[in-house]
């Protein structure tokens, strides 16, 4: 497996603060990779090193062997960097083509990549709008086809989905899962959920510290989680689930939702433990084959 | 250092557009057109009048003569005289106002990290440079060839000759508001604003020349300091008196300079 992105001991200063302490990861090509961590964890400072658009204060970063910024990464590395803008004066045609142009395309070329990339964000009919014609939503969708235009090989963006209404979201969403064998996403959202769905690699910042989760919970050989979520708060479920006989251990996470830890035998535990909601007539509403990534996260415990 | 000839033609010609296709670029390009048709009827239409006229001939020897543009009185072509004299003060100011915006509003919006992930540093720095340069020889040439139609109308023998002293003309005003342009090319480096830049800029030429008046009022030698201001040259050029070193050198190599600063700056700059 090739290694699209390499941080080594990436630290990044603003004055006194410590906005990246040592990061050191490895990203391969493959599914997307999501960026986790609450407001001013260090997730658009990181973003913003990958791009080049500023430089770390000691540390080595590498995107396919070249330093961030770097001219062979032009149009191989894409990006939607949080609340930037397209010129609100010209048509948004105009500038995109005009980026296909800097990324090597001819005019022709250009504008035909241009008009593909705005049918898949759903706007091939605002091509010849300007962006402040435009609501905020498109305006986001426009900047994120500007990141697919060419064949890029990574392909960040931060905060994608946010203040997009849920069609939209999910839109996009299935776009960056379509076009996940062709090119590597990273993604940086608040929805734990979303980023769940999507991606395989999960980098958990906090506090400028870098933490690696995988989207999937980890099991080993004899021992299993899963993670139910019932439809109402039932006092007793944490003892019920607790005398199930291959049970090891169960941790209401947070309300009415329970991570169960169980031994893994011939028999099928999320069956047995249906049958044990069943029998006690509990309704459930999810169960999840592992630790969800919020628990993994947040609920360390 | 990455420099793409094609990418930063590409980038100096969107600059191109920027003026002509959008509705501030059109409107900047009404109020110039509309200022410099003034400037030809009642400036130097009438300059014209008053310089051919024999009534006022011992009158204007003296004006010019004692402003040290003597010179300028043996062309022929009296309006390219005038327009000379009024192009070379108005366009390095002119300059000032139309490049305020090189890379700072960009860099605010956010547009410059889609540029940056597709163009070095250095080719939207000297990208953007080219498209201001392109965007004043084209109002140069406007207001030229305006200022011939003017010149053939009155005398139209005199329209080659005035036509080739055009060229000369226009090379010396190209020259001369390169290196202001690349002023405001440095100083959109760091300027938080398009007016931001305008009132450094401003700064610069108003307290840099206090500030060196009185170093040189201290030392004389420090006068030498002068060189650094991008203009100096003008009062010469203007009266046909700058050496080439003076009229063309000087002002290239503060271009030169300026445009180092510049992508200095601007590639240790966070976008």
């Amino acid at each position: 497996m090739s290694t699209l992105i390499k941080a080594s001991g990436v630290t990044k200063q603003f004055g006194s603060k410590l906005a990246l302490d040592n990061v050191s990861f490895e990203i391969n090509k493959g599914p997307p990779v999501a960026l986790v961590g609450p407001n001013g964890a260090g997730k658009t400072t990181l973003f913003s090193l990958m791009c080049g658009y500023t430089f770390p204060s000691s540390g080595v970063l590498m995107l396919m062997g070249q330093r961030p910024g770097n001219a062979h990464l032009f149009g191989k590395l894409t990006a939607l960097p949080q609340d930037a803008q397209l010129d609100p004066r010209f048509s948004i045609i105009h500038q995109l083509t005009f980026y296909g142009q800097l990324q090597g395309l001819s005019k022709l070329r250009a504008k035909k990549e241009s008009a593909r990339v705005l049918e898949l964000v759903g706007l091939g009919d605002a091509a010849n709008q300007r962006p402040k014609d435009l609501s905020h939503g498109m305006r986001k969708r426009v900047t994120i086809s500007q990141a697919l235009i060419g064949k890029p090989q990574i392909v960040m963006l931060d905060e994608a989905t946010a203040g997009l209404d849920p069609v939209h979201a999910r839109e996009v969403r299935e776009l960056i899962s379509a076009l996940s064998n062709e090119a590597t996403f990273i993604l940086s959202s608040h929805d734990l959920s979303e980023l769940e769905r999507l991606c395989g690699q999960v980098l958990h910042l906090d506090n400028g510290k870098l933490t690696e989760h995988s989207a999937l919970s980890q099991s080993t050989n004899n021992q299993g989680f899963v993670t139910l979520r019932l439809s109402q708060q039932y006092d007793d479920a944490e003892k019920v689930f607790s005398s199930l006989p291959s049970v090891r251990h169960v941790h209401k996470s947070q309300a009415k939702e329970y991570v169960i830890e169980y031994v893994k035998s011939d028999e099928a535990f999320d069956i047995q433990l249906l049958q044990c909601c069943h029998l006690q007539g509990w309704h459930y509403q999810q169960l999840i084959n592992g630790h969800t990534l919020e628990n993994q996260i947040f609920h360390k415990g | 250092m990455q420099l793409n000839t094609k990418r930063l033609v590409n980038i100096a010609l969107f600059e191109l557009v920027r003026l002509f296709l959008t509705k501030t670029g059109l409107l900047a390009v009404a109020v110039f057109s509309i200022c410099w048709l003034l400037v030809l009827r009642y400036g130097i239409a009438e300059a014209v009048n008053l310089l051919s006229s024999p009534d006022f001939s011992q009158f204007i020897d003296y004006i010019f003569g004692a402003a040290g543009l003597s010179k300028l009185l043996t062309w022929p072509e009296a309006e390219l005289a005038i327009y000379w004299l009024i192009a070379v003060y108005s366009f390095p100011i002119f300059c000032l106002f139309l490049c305020t915006d090189q890379t700072v509003g960009d860099r605010q919006r956010g547009t410059l990290r889609f540029l940056s992930l597709r163009a070095t540093r250095l080719e939207i720095i000297l990208g953007r440079f080219v498209g201001q340069v392109l965007i004043l020889i084209t109002l140069l040439l406007i207001t030229l060839l305006a200022t011939l139609a003017m010149l053939a109308y009155r005398e139209p023998s005199l329209f080659f000759p005035g036509l080739l002293h055009s060229f000369l003309l226009l090379g010396y005003l190209v020259v001369a508001v390169m290196p202001f342009i690349a002023l405001m090319s440095f100083i959109n480096t760091f300027a938080r604003s398009a007016r931001l830049a305008f009132v450094v800029a401003i700064l610069f030429f108003a307290g840099g020349n206090i500030i060196i008046g009185l170093l040189a009022w201290q030392m004389p030698v420090l006068e030498v300091l002068n060189y650094i201001f991008p203009g100096y040259q003008l009062a010469d050029l203007a009266a046909q008196d700058a050496g080439l070193m003076l009229s063309i050198g000087l002002p290239l190599i503060q271009t030169m300079l300026l445009l180092i600063f510049a992508e200095r700056v601007f590639a240790r700059s966070s976008l």
